[in-house]
């Protein structure tokens, strides 16, 4: 019975990390995570600095096909 | 023992699909399940899967998971970002799956079912899942090269132009036939517009708390934003329902072909994460709710097929469009089993993101697979319905005489009954003025996914909110499609004004942004408007358009692959790619030759503009309708010159590849391959990405 509970929390866990992944909620913390981090000024971006430049970057070359 | 059963359990599978297969294909009795064609597809998937996607990738391909991919090199949290293989499949698939693998199967359900099931999983497990994979690995390899990068590198300079003016091409075509779709989705249909017209306002309103209140909280903000959604199509009803706000909304083909334009305007030169991002995330779930709420649909009510396995209309006569079955049913399906701008996808994002080469077969090959499904469901939700309501909703009225009794006659002469009655009742019943003469496939899958729907849950009371949430979810992610495409189309023309004039190319440069915007929405917005005045519905002439433009783009995918596995030396195996390419060069050389010089104006834009101009020459015409005569004469020389145009194109690359193919193969150069160079990886073999806790 604990197995199972165990089990069932690990798949939650990991299907909610990856729902947050899928969507793009995690992408500050991957940003943060990773080894090139500190930008150019020598300081990584803020969230709402990192969320635009995301977006920006994203939106400039095909992303959604037909 | 265990390998003995591995076997057995395969080739049950094998057996499974082939029944199921056969019975689609020969039985000529009662009305078919739809579990039938689930079956046949989900086994074949599984088989292909198995079988052909191992061969390529072990043999054609030769993965290794001891190289280091893009993402491991340069992890810089932005671009290159290894992720997990089940998340970045989500992620592809996301990008990959659009308008065109439901609209597609839709119209090309008018030759029956049996044509377009067919192409749809044995193009997609032999053609489009290899050219996405094929395509994907081949980026990895050059540290995600974009393909036209590639098509530069690989084939020649000419080549990468081609694939530059096809991407320009493809993208301004795709965007004038998508907005035709959801004009007519929304023509007249006051509810329809009014839940669509307020996804605007929650977009901006998502878009503002994501960039100042909790920044980049998408989850949070598309829970609130689809929940806004959801209530917006029920408030629909109520607007329908009010005489002063129903006439608001009522608008023609040509003021909702003006507001689409304005709409594609605004959200390229916009701030992205005002508008454009917004839309997409809460797209990107309704999409995702809606698929598997088919899915999930079909498998319950498991509906009777109601179309024949083939119409009467394989002989080209068609009311939906014009055309025999080859090649236009190959041009039609589209992306549903190939699509040339997955390989922009498949160059783009992904090959940023992957961990291991291994995973380009799962990704690559399987989320085209899944793309596939979608076609075929979308092939038995319209197939599901009476054919005869089928045809009423996808004729323009030209081809059967307006709506009404005299339409309803037209229709049960080709053979399939039908009262006008019964018109009535249905559009009463899914909250619509008409469903008479709504070409596109939008309304017709909207009807059959609502029917689906409300068997589920709900029943008949429910029809008209399940009609309206299907036609809320198409319109949701096509204009999804026609913005991002008008902003990456704005990035490609700025990019072209910006080699003759510096300033224009600066894409922080206001004037510029909005001028180039101006420039791409006037290039697709062109075609749209030319469309929705089309007395042939627009439909039967942009959508072989965008078909072959699609395809074009795929067989210059398929020729930069099939260039690489040479310069590989995987000679032994190039059929893999060489003979999809083929096929599609043959079909798409085809239908370019008979959209441009066929004799039956219906199909050839030539005859079309000939007919058009001896009815003038024969005073036919009534004077006030003689410059409106002009202008579609002068649009049907335009269709035959841009098809020419994209036709010229793909003859120009092939002749460059094969110009590059015989001096390998001749051994008059030595090939070179631009491949990155070796660095074995340094993850352990159960590494599964960051964010999935092992750091």
């Amino acid at each position: 019975m604990r197995n199972a509970a165990k089990t069932t929390s690990r798949f939650l866990r990991r299907f909610w990390r990856g729902l947050r992944e899928w969507c793009g909620d995690a992408a500050y913390e991957s940003y943060l995570r990773s080894k090139d981090t500190p930008s150019g000024s020598g300081r990584p971006l803020t969230p709402a600095e990192f969320y635009v430049e995301q977006l920006n970057r994203r939106y400039s070359r095909p992303n959604r096909c037909c | 023992m265990k390998r003995v059963f591995v076997i057995v359990v395969w080739l049950g599978v094998a057996l499974l699909g082939t029944g199921a297969f056969g019975k689609i294909a020969f039985d000529r009795g009662e009305p078919l399940n739809a579990t039938w064609f689930v079956v046949a597809a989900v086994c074949c998937y599984l088989v292909a899967y198995r079988l052909y996607s191992a061969f390529v990738a072990a043999k054609v391909l030769a993965l290794d998971d001891t190289r280091a991919t893009p993402s491991e090199r340069y992890d810089d949290g932005r671009d290159f970002v290894p992720t997990n293989k089940w998340v970045l499949f989500g992620h592809h698939f996301a990008a990959i799956a659009g308008p065109g693998p439901l609209v597609g199967p839709t119209l090309a359900a008018q030759f029956g079912y049996l044509p377009g099931t067919l192409w749809l999983i044995a193009g997609a497990a032999f053609a489009g899942c290899v050219q996405d994979f094929v395509i994907l690995f081949c980026s990895i390899r050059r540290d995600g090269k974009s393909l036209g990068q590639m098509a530069r590198e690989e084939v020649s300079e000419r080549g990468g132009f081609i694939a530059q003016l096809a991407v320009l091409a493809i993208m301004t075509i795709l965007l004038a036939v998508i907005g035709l779709v959801v004009v007519n989705a929304l023509k007249s249909s006051p509810w329809a517009t009014f839940t669509l017209a307020m996804t605007i306002p929650i977009a901006l309103l998502l878009g503002l708390y994501l960039r100042f209140v909790r920044p980049g909280r998408v989850l949070e903000a598309s829970v609130m934003g689809v929940a806004l959604v959801l209530f917006v199509v029920v408030a629909g009803q109520w607007v329908a329902d009010s005489p002063s706000w129903s006439c608001v909304f009522t608008l023609s083909g040509v003021a909702l072909a003006f507001a689409i334009m304005g709409y594609g305007f605004a959200a390229s030169a916009l701030p992205v994460w005002l508008l454009l991002a917004p839309r997409d995330y809460l797209s990107a779930f309704i999409k995702a709710g809606a698929i598997f709420t088919l899915a999930a649909g079909i498998l319950f009510v498991r509906p009777q097929v109601l179309m024949p396995p083939l119409t009467r209309f394989i002989d080209g006569t068609g009311p939906v469009f014009a055309g025999k079955i080859f090649p236009f049913c190959f041009i039609t399906i589209a992306c549903g089993a190939i699509s040339g701008f997955h390989s922009l996808i498949s160059s783009g994002t992904t090959p940023k993101m992957i961990l291991r080469e291994s995973h380009a077969r799962f990704i690559g090959y399987g989320a085209m697979l899944l793309e596939s499904f979608v076609g075929v469901m979308a092939m038995v939700a319209a197939c599901a319905m009476p054919p005869g309501i089928y045809f009423a909703i996808n004729s323009p009225p030209s081809i059967v005489g307006g709506a009404g009794d005299a339409a309803a006659a037209t229709i049960s002469g080709w053979g399939y009954p039908l009262q006008a009655q019964t018109m009535t009742e249905l559009a009463h019943k899914v909250g619509e003025l008409t469903l008479w003469n709504r070409a596109g496939g939008a309304p017709s899958l909207a009807v059959g996914m609502a029917q689906i729907f409300s068997s589920t849950i709900g029943g008949e009371r429910l029809l008209s909110i399940w009609y309206h949430f299907a036609i809320m979810f198409e319109a949701l992610f096509i204009l999804t499609v026609l913005d991002a495409g008008t902003r990456v189309g704005r990035f490609m023309v700025q990019d072209l004004g910006g080699r003759v004039w510096k300033p224009f190319g600066r894409t922080g440069w206001m004037p510029g942004i909005l001028m180039s915007s101006a420039i791409i929405v006037a290039l697709w917005g062109y075609f749209l408007y030319q469309g929705v005045v089309d007395p042939l519905g627009g439909i039967n002439s942009l959508w072989p358009l965008f078909g072959i433009s699609n395809q074009l783009l795929a067989a210059v995918a398929l020729v930069v692959a099939t260039t690489i596995l040479m310069k590989m030396g995987r000679l032994r195996w190039i059929w893999v790619t060489l003979l999809p390419m083929a096929w599609l060069v043959v079909i798409t050389m085809t239908a370019s030759y008979q959209k441009i010089f066929d004799a039956n104006p219906r199909i050839g834009f030539l005859a079309y503009a000939n007919a058009l101009a001896a009815q003038i020459a024969a005073g036919k015409i009534p004077a006030e309708k003689i410059a409106e005569t002009h202008r579609l004469i002068f649009n049907q020389r335009l269709d035959a010159a841009v098809t020419g145009v994209l036709a010229a194109m793909i003859l120009v690359l092939i002749v460059e590849a094969l110009a590059q193919w015989y001096s390998i193969l001749s051994r008059r150069k030595e090939p070179v391959l631009h491949e990155s160079p070796y660095v074995a990886t340094r993850w352990a073999a159960d590494f599964s990405g960051a964010a999935h806790g092992d750091d």
